[in-house]
Parts: structure tokens; C-alpha cells; sequence
């Protein structure tokens, strides 16, 4: 994997900025990247938290994160903006579609993220840094948002150059450069690793990324197992994973869950949750040609408190009303009775469904639901994901498909390269 | 010249070719014809298409016609 270019594409502040330029091609005076500004989530439905905000709010002390009160807070004056994710999946495709005349191995990493492996690629179009730069022009210029380029010769390099400084910047950092622009950095600024990781490793002695390099493999494995011996290639600059071209993200598991606009505090708005919640997992687990063996329910109740639950089936299933089954005795067992704000379902031990396993104890409609699934996954692949629901939810004002971003095929993050 | 961004009736010609040419708009009440057209180019800013025209009449009002192709709405966006 020697000699390769991998350049790393970052959209600065995306949501933010998205907004801020659709507005302007709205005619809106403001752009909303110049003032303190957020985008937040709607705090009559609780899902009140900041999800990206401006530089001018970032020198205020807004954080990602962090509820829309405590951002209020620090920044009376915060100008806030409803989540678009309509428009974020067309900026995002936008953004997707100008990469994709550069190089044929262009890899979307996240909905703002992209890798593109520019090997090869010096004799048609140049000198990468050069190259670099009339890409983020060219960005800015047509769709009217700022990127930050890094490029390096592998994906972790390239990503963690293009974190270095924002915004509307290209940086490079190749192995002979980790000493001088990565190794002084923090070690939460690693990728990887994260504030649990970092308390552990303070604990250690080791703040910066040239102390994880420095540091004892051995001594890194035997306080974080596998974990330390990761950070610690990556702390050196090692990673050679290749540029997969598409929307590639290899699946440990699928979840959704939701925060509900009320507290739930009966047996059966919480099974219709669940059962909603499970249309949506179910549906994208059978669309992956997956099915699952372990299901698992989490819980947040109004205090803030968590707890969850997971089973091993006993044949493994990619049917809904057998994950909701499981998931509604699961949530039996872990639920305390006190009023419940978030639930989540979730499904790992993926494994291919094209041969699944029958038992002796399946439901005698097995094969009838199993057949309804297919179905109802048509139709509503055909004509939208609202077009088919159950009775029950009927008049109930809770969502018959809880937890999905639209019917759009939403690009999240991964911690893999 | 002021931004308005306002939604207008219109009724244009799509050419075979796929050329597009607006030719009539309401504002309010008021039908204007377009009688020129300085300048046409589109842009995609946040990933959202929109075809310009930057339109004159009586030899000096400037205005601008916006086409959003998502929508299929025509804009009166500048006058």
C-alpha cells in the first residue's frame, strides 16, 4: 500500500452551513455561519440538542451536543435553526457527485465525510495539494459551503490532517510530518479515541498522541486490550485499509430508537414503541439481506437513568413481529414502571439470510408473517414508507415507523476507516 | 436592485431541445411580459438546482427569474 494519495473530505460545520447557504440562495440577508447560530433540535418534542453549531457560537462555548437550554444559556442571543434532513441528503449527494469526477474510488464516509483514493491520478490532474485546493474552490464556488482537505498516503492520515485547522483549508500529513503537526496534538484528538479512553490514558501519563507512540505497546494492550495496540498503530501513522468505492460500512449491528415526545408510563404505548421501532429495525435488517441472532432493548427513563436488556435467539430471525416478541418480553423484564423518555432496539449477530434456520418452537404463522413481511416491504418500498400501517396505530399519535431519517437512505458514522 | 424570492406564475416555453425561456409572469395582479434576456446560467448552491435568468424591460429594468428544478416553482428572485 506504499505511494498511495488518499485525500480526506470534510464539510466544516455541515448542517450549519448547509442551512446557512440555502438560506442565502433563499434570499435571506444573514448568513448564518457570520452570527452565533445552531442547529438544534425542536424542544416541545425533547429533542432539544445542539447538533452543529457556528464559529461565532463555537467562541461563545456552544458545543455539539449539549441541550438547547444550556446553549441559551451561554449565548442568549444563539439564532437557532430547525434540522433540514432533506436538504442534508442533497448537499451531501451534491458534494458526493463533484468527488466522483476526480477519482473512481471515492468512499462516503459519513453524510459530510468522504474519502477519495487520488492514486494514479497525478498524470490526469495534477499535483495532489494543488489539485486539493482547486477542489475546495471549485466546492465553495458551486455549492457555496467550505471543505477541509487532508491528504496523506492512508485514510487515517488523510482524515486526521483534514482535522488539523478549519475552516476552508487544505492540510497534509505524511508519515515524515507526524512528529511535527500530530504528535503534539491531545490524545482525544486521535481518532478513536475517545473521553473514556483519554481519562484512561491520562491516568497513564500519556496527554499527547507522541506519548501513545511512545508509549509501550504492551502496557497499552494490558490496560485497553485490543483497543491500545489500535490506537497505537494509529498514534504512529500505521493503517492501510483501502478506499471502498460507494457508501461502504461493514455492519456489526442495526438499531434505531427514539425520544418520545411524552413520558411513557403504560404497558401498552410502550409495546406500540417497540413494535414501531421494530418495523423500522426489521425493515432495514431484511433490505441488508441480513438476519439477526441477539436483540437488544435500551431504556432511558425521565431521570436521566438507563438501563438495557439483550437475548440470544434461538434460531436466528429477521422477522418482525419475532424481534418485537422478544424485544417486548425484553423490555418487560427491565422495566422499573417509572416513566420512560427514550427507548431503543437493537440487533446484532448479523448473519446472511439466505439460509435460515427453522425451529420446532416457531410460531405456526411463521412462514404466513414471514411472507407478509416481503410483502409489506414492497409496498412500501414502492409507494413510501407510510403507505402501509398496522391498525393499532391508528389514532394512537405515536409513529408507525419510529427512529428511520425519512425513507432516505441516511449515511452515518462508523468507527471504521 | 432588491431580493424578493418570491414565488410567481409564469407561463415559459421548454423547448425540445431543453432549453427553457420564461415569457409571462403575475406579481400580484399585474402580468409583465418578459421582454429580454440579458443573461441565463444556473447554480447549485446547497445541492438545490436552480436555472437563472437575468431579465430587462423597457430598455432598464433589471430583474432576475428563478426556475427551481426540484420543485418545478419559478421564483421572482431579484427586482
Amino acid at each position: 500500500m506504499q505511494g498511495r494519495i488518499i485525500m480526506h473530505i470534510d464539510v466544516n460545520s455541515a448542517f450549519l452551513s448547509w442551512q446557512a447557504v440555502y438560506n442565502l440562495q433563499r434570499g435571506h440577508s444573514v448568513d448564518l455561519r457570520g452570527i452565533p447560530s445552531a442547529v438544534g433540535g425542536n424542544q416541545v418534542t425533547r429533542h432539544g440538542i445542539i447538533l452543529a453549531r457556528s464559529i461565532p457560537a463555537k467562541k461563545c462555548g456552544v458545543k455539539t451536543g449539549e441541550t438547547v437550554w444550556e446553549a441559551k444559556n451561554k449565548c442568549p442571543n444563539l439564532v437557532l435553526v430547525p434540522p433540514n434532513h432533506h436538504l442534508y441528503i442533497k448537499c451531501s449527494r451534491a458534494l458526493m457527485e463533484v468527488l466522483n469526477e476526480y477519482s473512481p474510488r471515492v468512499q462516503q464516509y459519513s453524510i459530510d465525510e468522504a474519502f477519495l483514493d487520488y492514486t494514479g491520478m497525478e498524470e490526469c490532474l495534477g499535483e495532489p495539494v494543488s489539485l486539493a485546493c482547486r477542489l475546495k474552490d471549485r466546492i465553495h464556488k458551486e455549492l457555496g459551503f467550505t471543505v477541509n482537505i487532508g491528504i496523506s498516503c492512508n485514510k487515517l492520515l488523510a482524515k486526521m490532517a483534514s482535522e488539523l485547522k478549519k475552516p476552508d483549508r487544505v492540510h497534509t500529513l505524511f508519515p515524515e510530518e507526524i512528529r511535527d503537526k500530530m504528535w503534539p496534538l491531545s490524545v482525544e484528538d486521535l481518532f478513536m479515541v475517545g473521553k473514556k479512553t483519554a481519562k484512561k490514558l491520562q491516568a497513564m501519563g500519556i496527554f499527547t498522541i507522541g506519548d501513545i507512540a511512545s508509549a509501550d505497546p504492551g502496557l497499552l494492550k494490558y490496560k485497553l486490550k485490543s483497543h491500545g495496540l489500535l490506537i497505537y498503530n494509529y498514534a504512529r501513522g500505521i493503517e492501510d485499509s483501502a478506499v471502498f468505492p460507494g457508501y461502504y460500512m461493514p455492519m456489526k449491528g442495526i438499531g434505531n430508537s427514539s425520544t418520545i415526545p411524552f413520558d411513557v408510563e403504560d404497558t401498552r404505548t410502550a409495546r406500540l414503541i417497540l413494535l414501531s421501532l421494530s418495523e423500522t429495525v426489521a425493515m432495514r435488517l431484511r433490505y441488508s439481506r441480513n438476519c439477526c441472532s441477539v436483540i437488544a432493548v435500551s431504556i432511558k427513563y425521565s431521570d436521566f437513568k438507563c438501563c438495557s436488556r439483550q437475548r440470544t435467539l434461538l434460531t436466528p430471525a429477521n422477522c418482525t413481529m419475532d424481534i418485537y416478541k422478544t424485544a417486548a418480553r425484553l423490555f418487560d423484564e427491565a422495566w422499573d414502571g417509572s416513566p420512560v423518555r427514550h427507548i431503543g432496539l437493537r440487533v446484532t449477530g448479523l448473519d446472511s439470510d439466505n439460509h435460515i434456520q427453522c425451529s420446532v418452537f416457531d410460531h405456526p404463522r411463521h412462514a404466513g408473517n414471514l411472507q407478509l413481511d416481503r410483502t409489506m416491504d414492497n409496498i412500501r418500498s414502492a409507494y413510501g414508507i407510510k403507505s402501509l400501517v398496522r391498525a393499532c396505530f391508528i389514532n394512537s399519535g405515536i409513529c408507525a415507523s419510529l427512529g428511520g431519517i425519512g425513507s432516505e437512505n441516511w449515511p452515518v458514522m462508523s468507527s471504521t476507516l | 436592485m432588491k431580493v424578493l424570492n418570491k414565488p410567481v406564475d409564469m407561463i415559459a416555453v421548454f423547448y425540445s431541445t431543453g432549453k427553457i425561456e420564461p415569457v409571462k409572469f403575475k406579481v400580484g395582479d399585474m402580468p409583465v411580459t418578459v421582454h429580454r434576456i440579458l443573461k441565463k446560467y444556473s447554480e447549485k448552491l446547497a445541492g438545490n438546482r436552480r436555472i437563472c435568468f437575468v431579465c430587462i424591460n423597457d430598455g432598464a429594468k433589471v430583474y432576475e427569474l428563478k426556475y427551481e428544478v426540484d420543485t418545478q416553482m419559478w421564483y421572482l428572485f431579484k427586482m
